[in-house]
């Protein structure tokens, strides 16, 4: 069965993360699902929301009736700000008949119209509850057998439980569920929900790669052989600033991170060119080498 | 909703037991001859949803498990009690409500329903209007979501060989930004909010 959803990149992974572009569009319409590109959308709102909250709201809506106006009933968001911002909208929408007016005329101005129908999805829910086990163990060409890696949720699709999340809040599960089914082993590590720092790396840098540094040094010590992540924000901090983390917290970082997207691909037999893996700046040459799937003598 | 908020605030004013001074928070001495600003602290109040600070026991939950307070000493349980006091000028002033990295742990931990991240938001948002010291990130990224409809536009970049690549040669589709009247209506959104 093909399964059709709308999908919504956001700001961060169009502009700057193609990484995580490139691998969600080669794996997905290989697990049937087919991604429909919105048009003409903006910002989610996401970075307005600390300087005028209602304007954010505004921008969350507009992505959602644009995303209504496909007549496609469920919505992939594969950046987790955006999720935040989108699931919250819906809340505030629903509960506040005010809010929704105010934000109705607004929409008017552009012949928009928001009704609450569509279904939103993360790349987690989306893969563990729409794709599901069966077909995502079908598609490993490349099990991962003896391999350790962490997993990182990010906090914007966990939290808070008081509106639709992907998971669990404090004991979430379904990376775990999507690592394993590739054969891998999912580490259990204390620092599982730390948050990686992104949104204080404008104001405050040090702190912010304080953050990211102390978490990847813990996912080190607990002998992870990558980091796993679903964020553009958290793979920022963890990939392309793993050196300013390093120098930060006075640590030697060599820790390989990627999106499970990327990862999926990759044991699906994918070429890694195609799944943006050539740029990532960890070291995740040293990942595949471990994992068998490129000869030792290749260059990294 | 305005006239239950306004009854909650009489029956929880005259108990100040569970207010705690900030020590190492850099917010104007309290000692000070500054008195509360009732009619700010209700526009805060009124700013968030349905979690409001006033049913703050200060159990210090938010705190404990607050990243930011280990690393830039922002305790969210002293955030609330100031706002609950209505001392609400010296939180916009201090600085102490930009370093929230917005994990959300204190939203979803507090036993009484408050969301002290949500209350950060609302400060922040006054902050701007006020006109308070805020950092310049946050309106430059606000300024390029007018000009372009995202924070920014595609950027260049390397691969691990030091390849330069930007989205046509990864082979990705061409990006669009929202149309011209994008522009007008998220003006319109921004200049509502002010008047309110």
């Amino acid at each position: 069965m093909r399964l059709k959803v709308a999908v919504y990149w956001g700001c961060v992974i169009p502009t700057i993360q193609y990484g995580y572009e490139m691998s969600v569009r080669a794996v997905m319409p290989k697990l049937d699902v087919e991604l429909i590109d919105l048009n003409n959308i903006s910002c989610c709102g996401t970075p307005v929301k600390s300087v005028n909250m209602p304007a954010a709201l505004y921008l969350a809506s507009r992505n959602l009736a644009l995303a209504e106006k496909t007549g496609l009933k469920n919505l992939f968001l594969p950046c987790n700000g955006c999720y935040l911002s989108l699931s919250e909208a819906q809340h505030l929408l629903s509960h506040d008949e005010e809010l929704k007016e105010r934000v109705s005329t607004l929409l008017k101005e552009e012949n928009l119209q928001y009704n609450g129908s569509t279904r939103i999805w993360h790349t987690i829910d989306l893969l563990h509850d729409l794709v599901k086990e069966e077909k995502i163990r079908k598609a490993v060409k490349h099990p991962l057998t003896g391999l350790k890696l962490a997993v990182h949720y990010g906090c914007h699709v966990l939290r808070p439980s008081t509106l639709q999340m992907v998971d669990d809040s404090e004991y979430p599960r379904k990376m775990d569920d999507l690592v394993e089914w590739l054969n891998a082993e999912s580490t259990p590590y204390p620092e599982k929900l730390d948050c990686c720092g992104a949104l204080l790396l404008l104001s405050h840098p040090d702190a912010a790669f304080t953050f990211s540094g102390l978490k990847m040094k813990a996912v080190q010590e607990w002998g992870a052989d990558a980091l796993v992540v679903s964020c553009p924000s958290c793979q920022m901090m963890f990939d392309m600033r793993q050196k300013s983390a390093a120098a930060t917290i006075g640590a030697k970082l060599s820790i390989p991170v990627l999106y499970y997207t990327q990862l999926l691909g990759f044991v699906m037999g994918i070429e890694t060119e195609k799944l943006g893996l050539h740029l990532n700046r960890s070291p995740v040459d040293e990942l595949l080498r471990k994992a068998g799937l490129i000869s030792a003598t290749a260059s990294p | 909703m305005q006239s239950s908020v306004v009854e909650n605030l009489k029956i929880i004013m005259p108990i100040k037991a569970s207010f705690t001074i900030p020590i190492s928070m850099s917010i104007t001495d309290l000692t000070s001859t500054k008195r509360p600003d009732s009619a700010l602290r209700l526009k805060v109040q009124a700013m968030i949803g349905e979690q409001k600070p006033y049913n703050c026991f200060q159990c210090i939950r938010c705190t404990s498990g607050c990243p930011s307070m280990k690393m830039l000493e922002l305790k969210p349980h002293e955030i609330v009690s100031l706002a609950k006091l209505g001392f609400i000028e010296e939180l916009l002033t201090s600085g102490i409500l930009w370093t929230c990295a917005t994990c959300l742990k204190c939203k979803e931990r507090c036993p009484q329903a408050v969301a002290p991240a949500d209350l950060i938001f609302a400060l922040r948002n006054l902050a701007v209007e006020k006109e308070v010291k805020v950092p310049e990130s946050f309106l430059h990224s606000l300024s390029a979501i007018l000009e372009t409809g995202f924070i920014q536009k595609p950027q260049n970049t390397v691969t691990r060989k030091l390849e330069r690549v930007n989205r046509e040669k990864l082979g990705l589709p061409e990006f669009h930004e929202p149309d011209e009247k994008f522009k007008a209506a998220f003006f319109k959104a921004l200049e509502q909010s002010q008047e309110e």
